[in-house]
């Protein structure tokens, strides 16, 4: 079996993406995986440039501190669309993940909601091997 | 002579700050008000889609979930689209409308028709919302139309792809879509060796255009690489989803097209239908209020043939390498595909 080389996990700032990236850092230190942190760049937050913003780098990195998880094995995809269609696009090249890992629930999206749950569409689509992580929060 | 759907009470489809409002409705109403068209101007009654019509094009799941949501009250889908207790009724409503005007059409067999309902379709995908957008109302017209035999042209200008109206289509040989747009940009899909599943093969047509680009860029677009697939695929209807989000003035995109642009675009789509009172357009995006009334009164004015003067058409702007490297990385993909297939 190919040792798992690559990570994904979906960040968008919620606390729920924190704890994933936690899972993510923590499994990557493990296998000697590298980190491709992932955002989406919704219609709301058209913007022109897909530069990573300040407050996303600033949470990542005291992450990485507290875990002691080395910046070189750490990188960054910001691309346009929904978070699912993004977190599947690095199924492929370049990124060309070999797991997917996303909180359960994102920022700003109704809690407990099915319809808009990245976590179950890629569930339903993903080639690849997911972890859903619990935000470990009751659903309001 | 134009068909324009009867009133959507649109008005509990909204949530606080976001840019896909009311607003948006009552501009484009404007828009047409301002043609003072009189006696040329005529209003269909809406009823709403039935489920039989909305599941040619959407999930019966995604249904059943959605109607779901909203009665329990609605809330976010997700980071951009949301929906409210009234916003199943009104989606409803405003896929009713596109086809209450193309039974219109039929039974007329002239004019030009205009769908002025939100909230929009075309990110809307079988079993998704996304993007503002809760059902296809463009597809549910298309599919609509297919299923009575017709060929279907869907011009999508649209600053944004249509990535829904694109997936439910793409292995549909009876339907053309044809989409130029901003890239990157959202939804991040309608790169240019997107050509359609094996069933329709170069029945998808992407056009990314860069952020600056003019209406001469669009244009030359259109009619290099659009017009002469459109011309061997010979369409009998011809559905825009027209998306004024393009215009240099909105908020939430950079091509700079002004509402003459639009005109050209539209004389340019007018000339498609094989005969009269095969021509609709499908409000989507545009969220300068008045960029979007003016652009609305421009497009039509120049499917009817009503003289006015338009906005000056804009040129100059980046994009022309684009279109070449567009048509020759379509061609590649045709190509590959139809090796494949042998």
């Amino acid at each position: 079996m190919t040792p798992l080389q690559t990570i994904a996990v979906g960040f968008d700032g919620s606390p729920s993406s924190e704890i994933a990236v936690r899972w993510a850092f923590a499994t990557a230190s493990h296998l000697e995986a590298r980190v491709v942190l992932v955002h989406a760049v919704g219609l709301l937050e058209h913007q022109s440039r897909l530069d990573v913003p300040e407050e996303f780098t600033a949470a990542v990195a005291t992450i990485a501190e507290e875990l002691d998880f080395e910046d070189d094995r750490i990188s960054w995809l910001v691309d346009n669309g929904d978070s699912c269609s993004v977190l599947l696009r690095c199924i492929d090249e370049p990124v060309s993940a070999d797991l997917l890992v996303v909180g359960s629930r994102g920022q700003g999206v109704h809690a407990g909601l099915m319809l808009g749950s990245t976590s179950l569409q890629l569930a339903e689509r993903s080639t690849i091997p997911l972890v859903i992580v619990p935000s470990g929060r009751p659903a309001s | 002579m134009l068909v324009v759907n009867g009133p959507v009470d649109d008005a509990g489809h909204e949530e606080s700050g976001h840019p896909e409002r009311p607003d948006r409705l009552s501009a484009a109403l404007a828009g047409v008000a301002d043609l003072h068209l009189g006696d040329d101007l005529v209003e269909v009654e809406v009823r709403s889609a039935t489920r039989a019509q909305l599941a040619r094009v959407h999930e019966t799941s995604y249904l059943d979930e959605l109607g779901a949501f909203c009665y329990e009250g609605g809330g976010d889908i997700d980071q951009d689209t949301y929906a409210t207790f009234d916003s199943w009724r009104i989606a409803q409503s405003a896929a009713g409308a596109g086809l209450a005007v193309i039974d219109e059409l039929r039974r007329r067999g002239d004019g030009v028709g205009f769908v002025a309902a939100r909230p929009p379709g075309h990110h809307a995908t079988r079993d998704r919302a996304m993007g503002f957008c809760l059902l296809n109302n463009v597809a549910v017209a298309a599919a609509e139309l297919t299923a009575s035999g017709e060929r279907v042209l869907i011009v999508d200008w649209d600053v944004h792809h249509g990535n829904g109206t694109q997936s439910i289509f793409w292995n549909d040989p009876h339907v053309l879509y044809v989409s130029t747009h901003q890239w990157p940009l959202f939804p991040g899909s309608g790169g240019a060796r997107e050509i359609g599943g094996f069933d329709a093969l170069g029945r998808t047509i992407n056009i990314p255009l860069p952020a600056g680009a003019t209406g001469d860029v669009i244009e030359r677009a259109y009619e290099e690489i659009a017009a002469p697939v459109v011309a061997d695929f010979s369409p009998t209807w011809t559905l825009v989803s027209a998306g004024f989000d393009a215009h240099r003035e909105d908020p939430m995109a950079d091509l700079a097209l002004s509402s003459g642009d639009f005109a050209a675009l539209a004389r340019s789509v007018a000339r498609t239908p094989a005969s009269p009172g095969r021509l609709a357009l499908f409000l989507e995006g545009g969220y300068d209020l008045a960029a979007l009334r003016e652009s609305v009164t421009a497009t039509l004015a120049a499917t009817l043939g009503v003289e006015r003067h338009d906005e000056e058409r804009t040129s100059g702007g980046p994009g022309a390498d684009e279109v070449q490297r567009c048509a020759s990385e379509r061609a590649i993909a045709l190509r590959i595909a139809h090796e494949s297939l042998q």
